[in-house]
């Protein structure tokens, strides 16, 4: 491969010289670059990490989370939901959901429903109400833990799970047959 | 019947896709058989018939809603418009792959008829790949996405979505199916949704081509620069779908998500740029491989690594691996699709480390100048490379390591993107500045130094302007001024290039113009599309650092004012209902601009009575102009007397730029790919490539 075809005539001492001098330049260069990027991305990961956990975890060990910023998701209870639309405050409260689900849908659904699964009210401020944010939502917050066990979030996410997934006609299923 | 019919020819054309596999590679390696080759072909064409016979069948389906059918019942109900239905074919999972693979099926069919009789050793290994890809979507569609199931009563009363008909079952009545229909997600009924992922998949499919015809070299040993001479403009084609894709998917999210903005950093957004980013290193680095002979083997890794992250793109966004690495684990596509990448990519790999030791990859020149174009274009390489990592990594990498190897889950959101991409992206117009004025094999600092006099004058000039207008932030001036150096080194390179001709061949400037572009397509096609991204590039600095925003409560009568803007709420239309259903609640807004009367905007609140989940939509009202847009949020009003409304408004400087660049840049990529009409250039390609064929 670093064989070289370019000079038939250029294989004299001087130029094999020059040429690994060149070559030199290329590696001390590519190093310093890839170094460069290798901070960047370093960097960016220390100052932008995040854990993302459950409200379970964060609820049973609050001491290590508090004041630091995470990020939860939990199952939105609609019949929580405070919109204060003249100062854009949204107080909601989120169950939570286990990890690992097959049917997100179904989780949401149990999670809302299920009244021991662990709880934890949270507050945004400045930010209009979202479409999505909604009954059996699954909202993925950022924000900090505060002490009096209130999360206060910087960043919402909100996914609706049929939007992907394929239910079964229930109305049918009442009627049929 | 449509049901069947489609369902029939998905399994005749996977048939044919794998026997167009085995005819091919089992013809031209082992029985050296021409007519078995050939039969090999004509499986493509009729691969390309029946997948267009099966995805007609879905498209009919839905056009005459066909709900016992499980797609069309899950993606579109009565009071849906036509144009909605018909976009439905991709409005989830099954529709999605089977139409992608429809696609994959026409550009395998497109590509071996255009090139069957000119590339005679590359086209049976293509065909091989092309088919494989071909194979392994349809296989999905059939084995675990089929979108042809069909919802049946079991005997015991339940409800099922099966393909066949199960023991006993009789179909639901049509009426009650249609009454209970889903629909299509209100968020997605949008024009910028409905083509944004058409234009994805062509995108991510013409990406496969160059991908076919590279590891097709290395399989037949046609290691000239054929592949690439044939795979050119098909991942032309691909870039600009991808690019249009993209910017669509933004301006989809500028109107419809609320936030005034269009770009989240959001992994599903991140999936999508990763195949963009490694494309265009690919776009630019076989230009070095077919003017100098260098970077083969790299060239080899690139056209691999855009395909994995087509694969992975295609997948990652659906299969629940932004979620979580174990949903994707266990996700039914998930396992299957990870086995089919491995195994495409372990081949391919092994091909290039195999016709590598026999030392064919072997470059013809090797890099002397720190600031050859070659060099520069290896620095645009490592840039891109070093994007595609770092947006890797922020989006999935980090995540999933952390998930698998740390027993916990550590995410990076925006701001982790927002500090790693801008140096780079800088980098990437710096390199877009100085690499036209470049000269290949190498280049002398003072050359250099003499070419970009004039682009750096312009950008001076343009800075000036820019701070006249008011602007005054040293770090965003800082930026505009590298994006339009890059622009302006376009520019001017172009107007030279004209000039030159004009000065050579004495002739009218409109002529030279049009010479210029359809004598050497490439060079000056690129130069537009660096005008577009130049373009684009001043669009999103004035509208990340220069965005403005407020809200507010307003009675009737009162005003806001924002900026140069001020915004007088009129009154309020409630209960509207629109032809598809949807009750819609509209404040109307009359809009000042320096005490001037410049619009009247209505943003509204739609609300969607039969959608189940998803039931409203907030719509934007917007007042564009080049300077920028007053985008204004209809947030919550009073509700009986509507005599007080809050808004959330925004003004986004230069955002408009963004959507035009991206229209430059398909008039450039349209310039870039046309067809080179010269004779002595056709003679030349033709008397190349006799010996290879031969």
């Amino acid at each position: 491969m670093t064989e070289l075809s370019w000079g038939k005539t250029a294989d004299s001492a001087a130029a094999q010289k020059s040429r690994s001098g060149e070559r030199l330049k290329f590696i001390i260069g590519g190093a310093l670059l890839l170094g460069a990027v290798v901070f960047l991305i370093v960097s960016g990961t220390m100052s932008g990490a995040r854990y993302f956990i459950t409200v379970n975890d964060l609820l049973t060990s609050p001491e290590e989370y508090i004041g630091q910023s995470v990020r939860i998701s939990g199952a939105v209870d609609g019949t929580t939901i405070v919109y204060d639309s003249t100062n854009l405050i949204i107080d909601f409260t989120i169950a939570d959901i286990p990890e690992d689900t097959t049917d997100l849908a179904l989780t949401l659904h149990e999670a809302v429903n299920d009244p021991t699964a662990a709880r934890i009210s949270v507050h945004i401020e400045n930010q209009v109400k979202p479409d999505l944010l909604q009954h059996e939502a699954q909202a993925i917050l950022t924000g900090v833990l505060q002490p009096d066990g209130t999360f206060v979030a910087t960043e919402l996410l909100l996914k609706c799970p049929s939007r992907y997934e394929e239910s079964v006609p229930d109305q049918v299923e009442e009627t049929g047959v | 019947m449509l049901a069947e019919i489609g369902l029939i020819s998905t399994l005749f054309a996977f048939i044919a896709a794998l026997y167009a596999i085995v005819a091919s590679v089992y013809g031209e390696r082992f029985a050296h058989s021409h007519a078995l080759v050939t039969s090999g072909r004509n499986a493509v064409y009729l691969n390309f018939v029946l997948m267009t016979v099966a995805t007609l069948s879905l498209q009919i389906a839905l056009m005459t809603q066909q709900y016992q059918i499980s797609y069309v019942w899950s993606v579109s109900s009565p009071s849906m418009p036509d144009f909605f239905r018909f976009t439905a074919l991709w409005g989830s999972q099954a529709g999605s792959i089977l139409f992608w693979s429809f696609l994959m099926s026409a550009f395998t069919a497109g590509a071996t008829f255009l090139n069957w009789k000119s590339q005679r050793r590359l086209m049976p290994y293509a065909i091989a790949y092309m088919m494989a890809v071909v194979a392994f979507f349809i296989g999905v569609t059939l084995f675990i996405e089929n979108p042809f199931d069909r919802w049946w009563i079991l005997p015991t009363g339940d409800v099922v979505a099966s393909a066949f008909i199960p023991a006993g079952a009789v179909a639901p009545s049509a009426a009650q199916l249609a009454q209970t229909a889903n629909g299509l997600n209100p968020l997605l009924r949008h024009f910028g949704m409905a083509i944004h992922p058409p234009m994805l998949y062509l995108g991510f499919v013409g990406f496969v081509i160059p991908f076919a015809f590279a590891m097709a070299a290395l399989a037949s040993g046609d290691l000239s620069t054929n592949w690439i001479k044939v795979s050119r403009r098909w991942a032309l084609i691909a870039w600009v779908f991808l690019s249009l894709g993209l910017i669509l998917g933004g301006r989809w999210a500028y109107d419809v998500l609320g936030w005034g903005g269009y770009w989240g950093w959001d992994p599903v957004e991140n999936a999508a740029f990763l195949p963009w980013l490694i494309g265009t290193a690919y776009l630019h680095s076989v230009m070095i491989q077919e003017k100098r002979g260098m970077l083969k083997t790299w060239n080899m890794f690139l056209v691999i690594g855009t395909f994995s992250a087509v694969i992975f793109a295609t997948f990652a966004t659906r299969s629940g691996l932004v979620d979580s690495v174990h949903s994707f684990a266990r996700s039914e596509i998930g396992f299957p699709m990870f086995a089919f990448w491995f195994i495409l990519t372990l081949v391919s790999v092994w091909l290039i480390v195999w016709r590598s030791s026999r030392g064919e990859l072997k470059d013809d020149h090797q890099l002397k100048s720190l600031f050859s174009r070659e060099a520069l274009f290896v620095l645009n390489n490592f840039v891109f490379i070093a994007l595609f990592v770092a947006i890797f990594w922020g989006s999935f990498g980090a995540p999933i390591i952390s998930e698998l190897f740390m027993n916990t889950s550590i995410t990076l959101g925006a701001d982790y993107f927002l500090q790693v991409t801008p140096p780079l992206f800088i980098l990437l117009f710096i390199l877009m500045g100085i690499a036209p004025v470049s000269a290949w094999g190498a280049a002398s600092l003072a050359r250099m130094g003499r070419a970009v006099l004039i682009p750096l004058a312009l950008t001076a000039a343009s800075i000036g302007l820019f701070v006249v207008g008011g602007v005054t932030e040293i770090g965003a001036l800082f930026g505009y001024g590298i994006v339009l150096f890059a622009g302006w080194v376009a520019v001017v390179e172009t107007v030279r290039g004209i000039r030159a001709r004009q000065h050579v061949h004495r002739e009218n400037p409109l002529t030279s113009v049009i010479a210029l572009y359809t004598r050497n397509p490439r060079r000056y096609g690129g130069y537009f599309i660096h005008l577009g991204i130049t373009i684009i590039g001043l669009g999103v600095i004035g509208s990340t650092v220069f965005q403005q925003e407020t809200q507010q409560t307003l009675a009737v009568g009162e005003s806001l004012s924002l900026g140069i803007y001020e915004m007088r709420y009129d009154g309020f239309l409630a209960n509207q209902i629109a032809e598809d259903g949807r009750v819609m609640d509209i404040a109307e807004l009359t809009l000042f601009r320096d005490g001037v009367e410049v619009a009247h905007l209505r943003p509204r609140r739609d609300f969607f009575p039969e959608a189940t989940d998803m039931n409203s939509m907030t719509i934007a009202g917007a007042h564009s102009t080049v300077e920028n847009d007053f985008y204004v949020i209809l947030v919550n009003w009073e509700q009986i007397s509507a005599s007080s409304a809050t808004f959330k408004v925004y003004i986004n400087p230069l955002i408009n730029l963004v959507w035009w660049g991206g229209l430059i840049l398909i008039i450039g990529t349209m310039l870039a790919g046309y067809p080179r009409e010269t004779m002595p250039v056709r003679v030349r390609e033709k008397l190349h490539a006799v010996p290879q064929g031969a």
